[in-house]
């Protein structure tokens, strides 16, 4: 917190703050790349949480080296009959049971089915977080299933990104019938809840895979959710981006380059582009915490990442019918999910405060 | 799942009703009077149940344990299984008939008198033209039971139009003499455990041919379903015109309501009986919290061992599983422990098709667990490295585990395998889809009755196959089983359930297990029953449909 300009004022906005801060100091002759990277590297909460996601990301691109020299387990290994050493001692990765008749033939269960509780350090880096009802190694899962999540984030925000940069710059910079097309097209993915759609067309997609257009994909492909949820968040994010090119459309410098002779693709991607890059930049940030967060709900209600793989949605799937009795094989991925999207917004916060201090991009939804 | 029946395909396989008829006039001597029961004269006002979910509550459409579970005190045919734990279970005892039919010599002809003063529990007497009236109804209501009726005479032209089925030639009935006689074109080893069956209990005549909900039909045993809400609740009382053993067969039984909560959320239905808000749970145990619950509630939670054999279909229309040796290679794989254990433990290993409750089972014990020789015959069958879908029910924990156990094993041995799952509501629509073309999936088998024509004839005869609904998922078709199940069918009466044909059976079980390998049986599953402590679990008495909840006391 601290005053303002005038020192009058007390106020909770961080982008005030910056302004405030920025206020007595030169920024001639600076770009707004380098004003805005000083903007950034004084809100150390913002780069804190930007760290943690570089750590998160860097552990799950990690996931590979964590199998085979930590866990000893690949990611689908199963290992139901399985024993580990702890201190010494043999235990059953998941405990026996089974059934026996009595003298009298009275029937006698002894339950078993029990996966191991977390380790820590004890098992020699096995089952560090415990083990899931096959015998699988949780720890190496929920890095393999960071990876798969942070994936289909971040590459469907991506192609997400690039469509809305696309039909925006055309509904914005054409207008006219070209923009009641596109706007139109955004409505009617608009008109369906987010989740609705993704489930709709990820269990779809799922049962018979993608065979259309010369693609050729599996029912249990990565690219199916991808796709799914870079489709669904199109209108999301090319809405907020064609009002700002409606605006820019009417500036003296894109009437200057139409003056000079620029043809209208030149003019979208020379001039209106690098006006709107970092709003984008931000919407992005944004758009991909969004991404994982819907990639785990699909995959959380089966539509989403295909099982034997695991994602963290289908990782708490897996642990909701456990929360009592092995709660940690629901907590763990969860932990995981609310670290990543909480470092992902407020670096995107931070991001948009740094680049343009007045604007109030966001997601809508 | 204990939860899952399916429609039997048309049993036309004729047999022979003597050792039926003997084992009736077994029963007819050794009848034993519910109210001389352990558990009788223990009446208490109610008991609060929680309950898998139930399709309908209505005798002419339920193919449904947890529906057929209630069903045995509320709707009764002429003959009913006993109401008895043990071997006694699969006893066919008269219930609304006086007595066990008079049968011909050819087995052909059955003659049913039904008992004098029975009234259905809206005050309607039950006449002998319900009976007939009953089967019609079954077959304009388009019921899932309606191809157990197909041996009977002049069923074909309800069998080809069933909606506008109004009598079937074969069934005369005589309210006067209050006789029902039934004559089949051949003979049928099963004919009495299909007239045991829910689809053959007498509802009234005149009752609309339509799914009844609430209230469902009026009760024709000591209960009467008073009201019931889909996947809600339902509430049964005792039929106010039933009087005191009436019928002999069927335990008077003890609580005076019974109120039931249906819910199929495993947790939170033990959770109801913890928190003491319900008395007894109908559903498994969660096998997580199994350990938890036994050793805290110790013997309030009882387990018994149900006629069902969980399974791997492998389809033997597609490749790879059209080679027997990568059949035999997926058998060899298994580890049928693990399996057991993925359960929690409610199971017994198994490589027989028929369970061990069986007079015909005969213990095959071939398949030790041999990962190399599992691989060999992978190689041997030229279909290494090829692409194998596992098919699985996703939404049930132990099902989805046991499918990418299966999906584990099938890659180790070298194929390319994946998995697909189902949610459990449409898994057996889709599986049973040739369209589908499912190579080899979960899949398990509980019986309707206990003889072996539920098992082969459903599901190992290659001439029941169909393009739809199909129980046959692995599309076994061998012409040798195939004649051989007709064979048995159609023995003489006497030989329906001697030693000989038994030991024909018990070989069948093991040619199709073993020579062909046409499926992967693994277990034979443990169902609990779970009371709160102000129930005396001595009062469980689990029959062919499981617990009935009639005979349930309080300590």
């Amino acid at each position: 917190m601290a005053t303002s300009e005038t020192g009058a004022e007390f106020t909770l906005d961080t982008a005030a703050e910056l302004a405030a801060q920025e206020a007595g100091r030169g920024i001639e002759g600076k770009s707004p790349w380098l004003l805005a990277w000083r903007r950034l590297r004084r809100n150390w909460i913002g780069l804190l949480f930007l760290l943690v996601f570089v750590l998160i990301v860097a552990g799950c691109l990690l996931a590979p080296v964590y199998a085979s020299h930590v866990s000893h387990q690949g990611v689908n290994d199963t290992n139901v009959g399985g024993t580990i050493t702890v201190n010494g001692k043999k235990i059953d990765v998941v405990s026996s049971g089974g059934v026996t008749t009595g003298p009298n033939g009275e029937v006698k269960v002894k339950a078993g089915g029990v996966p191991i509780g977390p380790q820590w350090w004890h098992a020699g880096g096995r089952y560090v977080l415990g083990a899931d009802s096959l015998g699988r190694d949780i720890a190496t899962r929920i890095l393999y299933g960071g990876e798969n999540s942070l994936q289909v984030g971040i590459v469907s925000a991506a192609i997400c990104a690039a469509l809305s940069i696309f039909l925006a710059l055309l509904a914005g910079y054409y207008g006219g019938a070209v923009d009641w097309i596109i706007t139109r097209f955004f409505d009617l993915i608009w008109a369906f809840p987010v989740i609705l759609l993704g489930i709709a067309l990820g269990t779809a997609l799922a049962i018979n895979g993608f065979h259309h257009f010369g693609i050729n994909l599996s029912g249990s492909s990565l690219w199916i959710p991808t796709f799914v949820i870079s489709y669904v968040y199109i209108p999301y994010l090319a809405r907020p981006l064609r009002g700002q090119i409606l605006s820019l459309r009417q500036t003296e410098f894109v009437e200057a380059a139409t003056a000079q002779g620029a043809g209208p693709f030149r003019i979208m991607f020379s001039e209106l582009l690098p006006n709107i890059a970092s709003t984008m930049l931000v919407l992005f940030t944004l758009i991909v915490a969004n991404t994982i967060l819907t990639e785990a709900a699909l995959s959380f209600l089966g539509a989403g990442v295909q099982p034997p793989n695991p994602s963290w949605g289908t990782l708490i799937s897996a642990g909701e019918n456990t929360i009592q009795s092995a709660p940690w094989l629901g907590i763990a991925p969860g932990i995981a999910i609310v670290l990543t999207v909480l470092s992902l917004n407020i670096f995107g916060d931070a991001l948009r405060d740094a680049l343009d201090p007045r604007a109030k991009v966001r997601i809508e939804h | 799942m204990r939860s899952r029946k399916r429609w039997s395909s048309v049993l036309g396989a004729a047999a022979v009703l003597m050792a039926l008829a003997l084992v009736a006039a077994g029963c007819g001597s050794k009848k034993k009077s519910a109210s001389s029961s352990k558990t009788s004269g223990k009446t208490f006002a109610t008991l609060k149940v929680v309950w898998g979910d139930t399709d309908y509550m209505d005798p002419g459409l339920s193919y449904r344990l947890e529906s057929w579970q209630l069903f045995q005190n509320i709707y009764e045919g002429l003959v009913v299984q006993k109401h008895a734990g043990g071997a006694a279970s699969a006893d066919i005892v008269p219930a609304l008939a006086s007595s066990m039919p008079t049968v011909n010599s050819a087995g052909t002809n059955y003659k049913f008198t039904l008992r004098k003063g029975l009234k259905y529990s809206n005050g309607k007497p039950i006449k002998a033209s319900d009976f007939p009236a009953t089967i019609a109804r079954d077959f304009k209501m388009n019921s899932p039971g309606i191809g157990f009726y197909s041996n009977i005479v002049g069923s074909d032209a309800c069998e080809k139009n069933p909606t506008s089925c109004s009598s079937i030639s074969g069934i005369v009935a005589d309210d006067s003499a209050g006789t029902v006689e039934v004559k089949l074109k051949k003979p049928q080893s099963d004919f009495m455990y299909v007239m045991s069956l829910p689809f053959s209990a007498l509802v009234p005549a005149g009752t609309a041919a339509k799914p009844l909900t609430n209230p469902p039909p009026p009760g024709n045993g000591p209960y009467y379903m008073v009201s019931y809400q889909p996947h809600k609740s339902f509430t049964i009382k005792r039929n106010p015109f039933y009087k005191k053993d009436s019928i002999p067969t069927v335990p008077q039984g003890n609580p005076d309501q019974v109120v039931g909560n249906i819910t199929d959320d495993l947790a939170a239905s033990a959770q109801k009986v913890i928190s003491k808000s319900a008395d007894y749970d109908e559903n498994l145990l969660p096998t997580d919290r199994l350990a938890q619950i036994q050793k805290k509630y110790g013997p309030q939670v009882k387990f018994f061992t149900t006629p069902s054999t969980y399974y791997f279909f492998m389809n033997q229309r597609t490749p790879p599983f059209n080679k027997l040796q990568a059949r035999q290679a997926v058998n060899y794989a298994i580890d049928r422990n693990q399996l057991v254990k993925i359960r929690g433990g409610l199971g017994r290993t198994t490589q027989n098709f028929l369970p061990p409750t069986y007079p015909q089972y005969k213990k095959i014990d071939v398949y030790k667990l041999d990962l190399n020789k599992a691989k060999q015959l992978v190689q041997q069958s030229g279909t290494k490295g090829m692409k194998v879908t596992v098919y699985t029910i996703g939404d049930t924990e132990i099902d989805k585990a046991t499918g990418e156990y299966l999906q584990g094993v099938l890659k180790s041995i070298g194929w390319n395998a994946g998995i697909r799952e189902l949610a459990g509501g449409t898994y057996f629509t889709i599986v049973g889809n040739q369209a589908t073309k499912a190579q080899i999936g979960f899949t398990d088998w509980f019986q309707d009755y206990p003889y072996p024509t539920d098992w082969f004839g459903v599901l190992e005869d290659g001439t029941k196959i169909t393009n739809v609904h199909n129980n046959n998922n692995s599309n076994v078709n061998i012409p040798a089983v195939n004649k051989e199940i007709e064979r048995l069918s159609h023995l003489p009466p006497a030989q329906a359930s001697s030693t000989s044909t038994n030991d024909a059976w018990a070989k069948l079980d093991h040619d199709l297990m073993v020579k062909y390998a046409t499926e992967v049986p693994y277990l034979n599953g443990l169902l609990t029953d779970f009371f709160s402590t102000r129930m005396d679990p001595g009062c469980d008495v689990s029959d062919n449909f499981y617990a009935d909840f009639s005979q349930f006391c309080l300590k």
